[in-house]
């Protein structure tokens, strides 16, 4: 089997305790993969270590044991390749949502004029239904607005891997939903890969390739992968109607209700 | 609200206004008594020492009359000792931008270099703490040994004094700036200086504005201090000159003038605060 | 009695030599300049040696006026002295020049120059720049932004002993102000409390440390009892604070220039005690002060300067123009007073606070000389109360510092009638001072800190 696209080997965690001794990790053995074009999502409760592992992938956090290899390469600190949206849509507030996205553009094509940084930034903030809302301050936009310009800005670098912490986890159930259909029907015109963090399981049944399901610290690891295969031209409105749907979901929930708290019993990527 | 009148304050600042004139006037109505010496003597002395009191403090109408004969002509020059209050009010306003400008130079890049590293504001902060709570009025004789000018000795003093707001804000702001912002610029692999200057710079400027605010306030208030212990020009040499006359109805005038000119300075930097301010 | 006058003549009382003119100033008109110079210059050797005017005359005939100048000649070199007095003064190294002064009426001469044409007179061009302060006029004059200053008759000799500055630096005092022209004000509650003995407790306010205000006070307190460290307080308040600090009940009184005296009348704070006149006639007050620098180094410079000087003051001492001055210099540039204030003090006729008109018509006067006695007075005062710890050559610091001989030369030549004595006796409340026994007179007052 060739290697996958994003390798996380025996990826582990540790913060050191108040008396300076290296404490229990937080989660290790983490070791998964993903494939080029694939949607992954982690699930599991707080605390597992779920933003700690994105924010490793993102290079803006270190693993004290295990190495992550993406397209062949060691990563080593942030790069332009892994696109983030975090959790809190971090948007610079002087700055209107194009400026913003723009930002994104011009560290990415330092070379672009004006005029192709423009172009390019509008285009993806028409991709996410914002292109009535360019010249207006992140202050002047709902929440969900503001997410959207943050999923614009990382689409818009293009990157090898796009990562989402909780993207949605600060808007109501009604903004979800629009977003997440939109989420899927931009990740499937770009063949993006994507490896995503949320506590919402429909949200990942409906948006992911694979599930996995981390159980909780110390010592979490990836407990279970999930495959979905369900219809790929599934929606929101139409998910529920899968006969598969349930089977699924009911497994997720027992999951996280039961097995989530027995973290010995674990099955290897 | 229903009805809320945006003349409501104004008229209420005038309100007060008025109940404040009257209030003095009230209180300082001279009671010229009866003179209880002889014609002669009186001639010598002044009216409330004719009628055995002492010369009282000014009410409005003295200080209006003054206050309009320095309107009338605010720019004249009878030599070194005697010129009108704009030219005093000039002098110190120039003597304040440079020494607040020069602060500003020195404070902003020190205070951006110190809130970045956490070890730098570690080694500076003694010095901080120990320099800032100085008075100007200490650090003059210093200064008018050390420089002897003393226009640049005030121009020192009122550099040392507005400093410190400056810094502490500027490095409080950008010590300050959330780390989610930091992150987006690390992601997208934006180099340090860019992100000093496209992200930390702009993140810190509200701040840094509060900080210069503050800072010109000081400076507007040094500097009369400093002019009244340096004499020669400047509306704090204009204040101990008319000290010297015990002519409270001008120390009034004064008084009024710098508070105007303090108000203006505030409102320049405020509206420029406005420029860089954003909502989160 | 003037310089002029042919001082190897037995017979001259010091009146015009030939007797043909109303006065020795005609008389050398007439005789032309060259010659009064000579005379000037003998006349002023012979008075070095002889002071008392009967003794130079006992010499005189027993000698002969020919073997007196011969003798004289042997032990001073008259021919150089003569030669050197002729010089007229040389083109002027400096010509703008900044003189500062401190408003008060003891810098009339100094104020009064400038708008009255005495130092244009001259050829200069001077800007008389008001100064915030005592410490600051010093300050200033020492690092050279002041040519010259208006100071107080101690600070030259604080300046050049190195007391209560960074350095010592040779300073020198080529001409006194003015003479009396300061008071003690009471505030008003005090009316009926002037016995002096009754001050205990009091707090008291003079200009600055090293003044003659200082001095004066603690000497009329000491005469009476009281010592002026432990029995009242004294403290250094500027001038224009004290009238403030008199109504506001933070001091009992002060002993002050004018015309802070006449203003605390004025406004009906406080009343005037006693002036200082009547504790010392004719003691010094502020003075025209130079670095020895100045002098040395731009000698006709510093000349034309003490020449305009000493005209101004020729000018003020005259009664008839004291008026005319008063109002000159009240006006914002100068003293900023009112023009009554100034003309009480000026002319000598005034309201004292308690409901009298007094007369007192030198109760401020302007005499440049330097007398070196003054300067032993003071030094021996400065060790009195502590402020000098060292042993002092007195003399020599008198001579270096006082400048007498330029005051008298000048005197002459603005038509005032120098001093005939080497130096000047003088009794203080009644004590007499002799110049030539300081380490005695120290010794001989009861309250003092050595």
């Amino acid at each position: 089997m060739s290697k996958p696209f994003l390798d996380i080997q025996a990826l582990a965690k540790r913060y050191p305790q108040r008396d300076g001794n290296p404490g229990p990790p937080v989660f290790d053995e983490v070791s998964f993969g993903i494939e080029r074009g694939q949607f992954v999502c982690v699930i599991g409760h707080s605390g597992c270590g779920k933003t700690t592992i994105l924010n490793i992938l993102a290079g803006i956090d270190h693993a004290s044991e295990g190495v992550v290899i993406m397209d062949g390469r060691e990563i080593d600190g942030p790069s332009l390749e892994r696109g983030v949206v975090f959790q809190a849509h971090a948007l610079l507030p002087w700055l209107t949502a194009l400026q913003n996205v723009a930002f994104g553009v011009r560290s990415r094509w330092p070379e672009y004029n004006r005029d192709k940084v423009r172009e390019h930034s509008v285009r993806y903030l028409e991709m996410v239904g914002l292109g009535h809302a360019l010249d207006k301050k992140p202050s002047e936009l709902s929440g969900g607005m503001k997410q959207r310009v943050g999923i614009a800005r990382a689409f818009a670098i293009q990157p090898k891997m796009l990562l989402l912490d909780e993207p949605f986890g600060a808007l109501d159930a009604l903004t979800r939903g629009t977003i997440q259909d939109e989420l899927r029907r931009i990740v499937r015109a770009t063949q993006q890969t994507v490896f995503m963090i949320t506590h919402d399981v429909d949200e990942a049944i409906l948006l992911s390739d694979r599930i996995l399901l981390m159980s909780t610290g110390p010592h979490a690891r990836i407990a279970e992968s999930v495959e979905i295969d369900l219809d790929p031209d599934r929606t929101r409105g139409s998910l529920h109607h899968d006969p598969r749907y349930y089977e699924i979901r009911n497994h997720l929930v027992d999951f996280l209700v039961d097995k989530a708290a027995h973290p010995k019993e674990t099955i290897p990527s | 609200m229903r009805g809320e009148k945006p003349w409501g304050a104004p008229l209420l600042s005038v309100v007060i206004l008025v109940a404040l004139l009257l209030v003095w006037h009230a209180a300082t109505r001279a009671t010229t008594g009866e003179a209880v010496v002889d014609a002669e003597y009186a001639a010598l002395v002044g009216g409330a020492a004719a009628s055995g009191g002492k010369t009282p403090f000014p009410g409005p109408m003295d200080v209006g009359v003054q206050l309009w004969q320095h309107l009338k002509d605010p720019f004249y020059d009878r030599g070194p000792n005697d010129k009108g209050i704009g030219l005093q009010l000039a002098y110190s306003i120039v003597r304040v931008l440079g020494g607040f400008l020069l602060a500003a130079v020195v404070a902003i890049p020190l205070g951006f270099l110190i809130g970045m590293s956490r070890t730098v504001y570690r080694a500076f902060d003694p010095f901080i703490q120990v320099l800032k709570p100085i008075s100007p009025l200490a650090w003059m004789p210093l200064a008018l040994y050390t420089i002897k000018d003393a226009d640049t000795s005030a121009v020192f003093v009122i550099f040392i004094c507005s400093l410190w707001p400056m810094l502490v804000n500027t490095a409080f702001g950008v010590g300050a700036v959330r780390q989610d912002w930091l992150n987006v610029a690390r992601t997208l692999e934006v180099s340090r200086l860019r992100t000093a200057f496209l992200v930390i710079l702009p993140a810190a400027a509200p701040t840094i504005m509060t900080g210069m605010r503050i800072s010109v306030g000081i400076a507007w208030l040094v500097i009369v201090a400093a002019e009244m212990l340096i004499g020669g020009t400047g509306i704090g040499y204009f204040v101990w000159n008319e000290w010297n006359n015990l002519s409270i109805a001008n120390i009034i005038c004064a008084i009024l003038f710098i508070g105007v000119i303090g108000m203006l300075l505030d409102t320049m930097l405020a509206r420029a605060a406005r420029l860089v301010s954003y909502r989160e | 009695m003037s310089l002029f006058r042919n001082p190897f003549n037995a017979d001259t009382r010091l009146a015009c030599a030939c007797g043909r003119h109303a006065s020795p100033a005609e008389h050398d008109r007439a005789q032309g300049l060259d010659a009064a110079q000579d005379r000037a210059v003998e006349s002023a050797v012979m008075r070095a040696l002889f002071p008392q005017d009967d003794l130079r005359r006992r010499f005189l005939r027993a000698v002969g006026s020919g073997t007196a100048l011969a003798a004289v000649s042997s032990i001073f070199p008259l021919a150089l002295a003569k030669e050197a007095f002729a010089q007229s003064t040389g083109p002027l190294e400096k010509q703008k020049l900044k003189v500062g002064f401190i408003p008060i009426t003891c810098a009339t001469p100094i104020i009064m120059a400038h708008p009255m044409g005495f130092y244009a007179k001259q050829g200069l061009d001077v800007e008389v720049v008001k100064t915030a302060g005592w410490a600051l006029i010093r300050d200033k004059a020492m690092s050279g932004e002041y040519d010259a200053a208006h100071m107080l008759s101690p600070m030259p000799l604080a300046i050049t002993l190195g007391a209560g500055t960074s350095g010592a630096v040779p300073w020198t005092m080529p001409a006194v102000e003015n003479i009396n022209g300061q008071a003690i004000t009471l505030a008003m509650k005090h009316k009926d409390r002037r016995d002096p003995k009754d001050w205990k407790g009091f707090k008291l306010a003079v200009p600055f440390d090293y003044s003659m205000h200082n001095y004066l006070l603690r000497y009329y307190l000491a005469e009476h009892g009281i010592d002026p460290d432990t029995d009242v307080q004294i403290r250094s308040i500027p001038p224009p604070e004290m009238v403030a600090n008199l109504r506001a009940d933070n001091i009992d009184g002060f002993l002050a220039p004018d015309p802070v005296n006449q203003r605390a009348v004025y406004d009906g704070v406080g009343f005037i005690h006693i002036l200082s006149k009547e504790i010392w006639d004719g003691h010094p007050c502020c003075a025209f002060a130079a670095s020895k620098e100045f002098v040395t180094k731009m000698p006709n410079t510093y000349q034309a300067l003490l020449k305009s000087i000493i005209e101004a003051t020729a000018y003020a001492h005259d009664a008839s123009h004291r008026k005319e001055i008063a109002a000159a210099i009240a006006t914002p540039n100068y003293l900023n007073q009112p023009v009554t204030v100034l003309e009480q003090v000026l002319t000598g006729t005034y309201a004292d606070g308690l409901g009298k008109v007094i007369k007192v018509p030198e109760r401020i006067d302007f005499d440049p000389m330097p007398w070196p006695s003054f300067a032993v007075w003071i030094l021996t005062q400065m060790k009195r109360w502590g402020q000098v710890k060292t042993d002092i050559d007195y003399q020599k610091i008198a001579s270096e510092v006082f400048l007498a001989t330029d005051a008298i030369r000048l005197m002459r030549e603005a038509g005032m009638t120098p001093p005939t004595a080497k130096d000047k006796t003088f009794s203080v409340m009644g004590k007499p001072f002799d110049a030539t026994k300081p380490d005695e007179y120290l010794a001989s007052f009861k309250i003092r800190r050595t």
